[in-house]
């Protein structure tokens, strides 16, 4: 297992998810032991050794959001409730435990958490997530508290702007320092339309590895297809884009087999965008500026109050239309297909991107980034109002978000 | 109370009389229902014969039964197995459980022998034998038709009523209590069927908060690939692995010979769909409906048993396959077993039956007739007797499912530390191996697997104590079931405590099975895994297994379980400190 803690280590390097010199890994087997830096790797073999679980992550991530959120949080709460999808479906919501609460049980009542949840936040160590069956389980959990507290954090500070001292310098740290430019400039691609099944494969394989290596979206979320002849070549559910090679389910258009059983959720989405738009590929991820500002939403006397499923309204971010719906069979694949076909793009409300290709994979990651690039610009356009001018928030937070039409 | 009623009904039928008493309500809380609080209730009679008189037969609902937490209208039947020897327990959907509950018991306890023929007819107020002379020798479709009007009805067939160690209990919507012949259990004690006939609605101590978790856990079903995507259960039903299980060459064929069957697509999903025009089926209150049926309402065969009886005899031919199904169904008989004993017995004499024949054959088994009072002993009585002891492809002889164990090595080892026999359900390792949920691991890999299979026994374990299914699991988790079962029963439990309890549930079977003389012996593949390969084909390779890794994996189990390297308990006084 030595050989899953380095990979999984390296990644969430990689993904700048973690600050150099604070991860451990902790992993049991029949034998219990962590690898990783200290104080870490102690905490991670002491919360370990009270789970049924296979592993353990504890690391400190680059950003304060986590921590900024419990301070946000009123005295007497003990978690927080994110509401992306992915908070929303997979985690419920993210307890925590306070830097004062902290003494020499933490490790126990950091299990005592994990026992119920996910992952934990812990003010000032880190965020701690369990894998029940692999690191890469535990990997993944990690990734779902990173990206559900970093969209929280930048919608809570919409709302409320800057609340405590030092808090819009850090944030203005990481608007400099940590947010890369996204830009696909220097990617190769192979010129569609692309037809031999070797080909297809390494394609998907190197475009998935791209989004990935961009920043563009975190590597476990999301999905990628293409259409030729008679098949739809898919990513299978919960592989990571950027370790695709050998996780492509061939699905052939007329359901005369079923070993696509193990394609991405989304497979019918992708099928229904297929038949109603007639494009040649399809790139699904969660960029999270987009996450974020689906969400926002101007109607005042709206009566729906499950928005990620419910709202029966096609808005627009810029000329993205966005719509709701939940993940598989939950009317994702029902709202997207009608409205991406004119834009090739479309944002799902709370969870993430859609966007489509011709012939190639050029166009679909180039709409995908440029979509995102409009979010960023937009979510700091209205973070800059609402911190500089504080009284101008009411009515200009949702202002770009319009309603284009009606139901669908 | 909430969640449970906390009542029992007890039944001796060599006395005729029926009781009702009060459960433990600490015994509630450690054991949940189902497969937990009817092992605990074995404590007292493990060591007995399954045949012995005194040997109860145990039916169990769950503290969800009778609430609309998803397809947890589920019973487990528990009991000593005549064909393995092990505690054993099935869980069966179906409005048994449910009505079980309605009628005020968490729990049925059947004991003794029946002077002559009986029906167990349970209301709110108790239970009534009724004679059963006249259906004795029919089959089940004609027992439930006699009978349903009473009720909910659980009964046996021929098969139960002549001994054949692989009988089931059948429910009346034609779900079965099946694998570890619990029917001849049944039949032994002249217990013809039970009818119950309840309608009290369950109290939820938190409403609101059970709804909430009804809601996140349907959600997770609905973003299932395997559950409700396209080409998942909820529309193909299990048969939707046949392909799968081709392309990932690990279709036993053969009698285990052979792990890929060019014929397969022949009784897949889609083609069951296209020939059969199967339309949606299943468990009572379940919103999957994983099961299919033609618009007749002829069931239609699961995975497993659509591919022993095809690929594993060597049949392609969907209509001789169907009809076997429905002829076990009728007769009261596992297919599974059935078919695998068909197999080896068709690997001895050199020729797999033809399609044609199988009929012939499972009649002759449920009625002990020619050759089939050889066959209705299972595999390894079977090929013992024929000289061929290592042509049974069972363990603990139970006869291994349609998933080769050369293809998934964390289902090598779940078929051998499995309590009740070669069963892939209690650590279903195929959920990750294969169907990538919650996540994917290495199917060639040996590497964590035994800690996984331990976590995945525990978990399982418990999951058979709400009673849920586990098809939920492969979208929700123990996450929403432990808030369902919280709000349920106002009792606060989490998935860590909920593990807890499983791997309680599992000592103890593994403890009943160790004083029953099992150990390290019977946790053991047969030979051909290790010695042949499987088919290997389209840059897949499906080598033998490495029997020094995995004896090291199993060494690792116990070591993981707290047990000695013979697989046994250290400590002998391990049971009077469990509740
Ligand atoms: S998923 Fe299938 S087996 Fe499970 S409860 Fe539903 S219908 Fe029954």
């Amino acid at each position: 297992m030595r050989d899953q803690i380095a990979r999984y280590s390296a990644k969430l390097l990689a993904d700048r998810s973690a600050i150099p010199g604070t991860i451990a890994i902790a992993v049991q087997d029949d034998l219990l032991f962590a690898v990783g830096g200290e104080p870490e790797a102690t905490l991670a073999e002491q919360i370990l050794g009270e789970l049924d679980a296979l592993a353990l992550v504890v690391a400190r991530p680059p950003l304060p959001f986590a921590d900024l959120l419990i301070r946000r949080s009123s005295p007497e709460s003990r978690q927080i409730v994110p509401n992306d999808t992915e908070n929303r479906t997979f985690l419920h919501d993210i307890p925590f435990i306070r830097a004062e609460e902290q003494d020499s049980n933490l490790a126990k009542r950091i299990a005592g958490l994990l026992g119920g949840r996910k992952g934990v936040i812990v003010e000032g160590v880190g965020l701690v997530a369990v894998g029940s069956i692999t690191v890469e389980q535990a990997y993944i959990n990690y990734s779902s508290v990173f990206h559900s507290t970093f969209v929280k954090y930048l919608q809570d500070l919409l709302d409320e702007g800057f609340l405590f001292p030092g808090e819009e310098e850090n944030f203005g740290a990481f608007r400099r320092e940590w947010l890369l430019p996204l830009t696909a400039d220097g990617l190769a691609f192979r010129s569609g339309p692309l037809e031999h099944r070797e080909g297809i494969l390494d394609e998907l394989a190197t475009v998935g590895r791209y989004t990935v290596e961009r920043g563009l979206v975190d590597s476990f979320f999301g999905n990628i297809s293409c259409r030729c002849g008679g098949l739809i070549y898919i990513s299978q559910t919960g592989a990571s884009l950027d370790a695709l090679p050998g996780c492509i389910d061939p699905v052939p258009f007329d359901n005369s087999s079923t070993t696509g059983i193990t394609a991405s959720s989304e497979l019918l989405a992708h099928r229904r965008i297929y038949e109603s738009s007639g494009v040649g590929t399809i790139l699904h991820g969660h960029p999270r500026f987009a996450v974020v500002m689906s969400m926002l939403c101007q109607e005042t006397e709206c009566r729906v109050d499950d928005c990620w499923k419910e709202c029966p309204k096609v808005r627009y971010l810029d000329d993205t239309p966005v719509v709701a719906g939940e993940i598989g069979a939950g009317g994702l694949a029902r709202k997207v297909p009608p409205v991406i076909a004119g834009p090739g793009k479309a944002i799902v409300f709370g969870h993430g991107v859609f966007t489509t290709g011709t012939e190639g994979f050029r166009e679909p990651l180039q709409r995908m980034i440029d979509v995102e690039n409009w979010c960023r610009d937009e979510y700091f356009r209205r973070l800059d109002r609402v911190t500089l001018h504080p009284a101008s928030k009411s009515v200009d937070k949702n202002a770009a978000v319009e309603v284009k039409r009606g139901s669908i | 109370m909430n969640g449970w009623s906390g009542r029992m009904l007890s039944v001796d039928l060599t006395a005729g009389i029926c009781t009702v008493d009060e459960i433990p309500e600490k015994l509630l809380h450690a054991y949940l229902g189902g497969r937990g609080l009817g092992v605990r209730f074995m404590r007292d009679s493990h060591r007995l014969h399954p045949f012995d008189p005194a040997m109860p037969l145990i039916f169990s609902v769950g503290p969800l039964c009778g609430t609309s937490a998803p397809t947890a209208a589920r019973l487990s039947v528990v009991s000593r197995s005549p064909l393995t020897g092990t505690i054993y327990d099935c869980s069966a959907g179906g409005k048994f459980a449910w009505r079980l509950k309605g009628a005020g018991y968490d729990l049925l306890r059947i004991a003794g022998i029946s002077p002559q023929p009986v029906t167990l007819v349970i209301g709110e107020s108790g239970g009534e034998l009724i004679p059963a002379d006249v259906l004795w020798g029919t089959t089940i479709p004609v027992t439930v038709a006699a009978l349903e009007g009473l009720g909910s009805v659980a009964a046996i067939g021929p098969a139960g009523e002549n001994g054949v160690l692989f009988a089931n209990i059948m429910m009346g919507e034609g779900n079965s209590v099946g694998r570890g012949g619990l029917g001849a259990v049944m039949g032994r004690k002249r217990l013809k069927a039970v009818v119950v006939n309840g309608s009290r609605n369950s109290i939820i101590a938190q409403r609101d908060r059970f709804q909430t978790a009804r809601t996140d856990v349907m959600r997770l079903l609905r973003a299932s690939p395997v559950i409700f995507g396209e080409l998942g259960l909820a529309e193909y039903g299990t048969p939707a692995l046949v392909d799968l299980m081709k392309q990932r060459r690990m279709a036993p064929t053969e009698n285990f010979s052979k792990t890929w069957f060019s014929d397969s697509h022949r009784y897949s999903g889609p083609a069951m769909r296209a020939e059969c025009a199967a339309v949606k089926d299943g468990c009572h209150g379940c919103p999957i409906q994983c099961k299919k049926s033609t618009p007749q309402g002829e069931h239609l065969p699961e995975y497993e048993t659509v591919s022993h009886f095809g690929a594993l005899n060597g049949i392609s031919d969907l209509q001789a396959i169907v009809k076997a199904n429905t002829l076990c169904n009728e007769l009261g008989m596992d297919t599974i077993s059935a078919a695998a004993t068909v197999a080896a017995w068709g690997e001895a004499r050199g020729r797999f039956p033809h399609a044609g024949e199988m009929s012939g054959i499972l009649e002759s088994i449920a009625h002990r007739r020619g050759e089939g009072e050889l066959l209705a002993q299972g595999s390894r009585r079977a090929t013992e007797i024929l000289g061929r002891p290592e042509l049974s492809m069972s363990i603990k002889s139970l006869e291994l499912p349609a998933y080769d164990p050369r293809g998934a090595y964390g289902m090598a080892l779940a078929y051998c530390t499995s309590g009740r026999g070669g069963c892939h359900l209690r650590a279903y390792p195929i959920s990750h191996e294969i169907l990538r949920k919650p996540v994917a691991t290495d199917r060639f890999s040996f590497s964590g697997k035994a800690r996984i299979i331990t976590i995945a026994e525990d978990t399982n374990a418990a999951v058979d104590s709400l009673v849920a299914c586990k098809f939920s699991f492969l979208g929700a988790s123990m996450e929403e079931y432990s808030e369902l079962l919280s709000a349920a029963t106002g009792v606060e439990y989490t998935p860590q405590g909920l593990k807890e309890i499983g791997k309680r549930i599992c000592l103890t079977e593994r403890f009943y099975n160790c004083a029953n003389g099992f150990d390290f012996r019977h946790d053991q593949l047969p030979d051909r895994f290790f010695t042949q390969p499987g088919s290997s084909g389209d840059g897949i390779e499906i080598p033998p297994l490495d029997r020094e890794r995995f004896d090291q994996e199993l060494q690792k189990y116990y070591r993981i379980r707290g047990l000695t390297p013979e697989g046994t308990f250290a400590d002998p006084g391990f049971l009077e400190q469990q509740p």
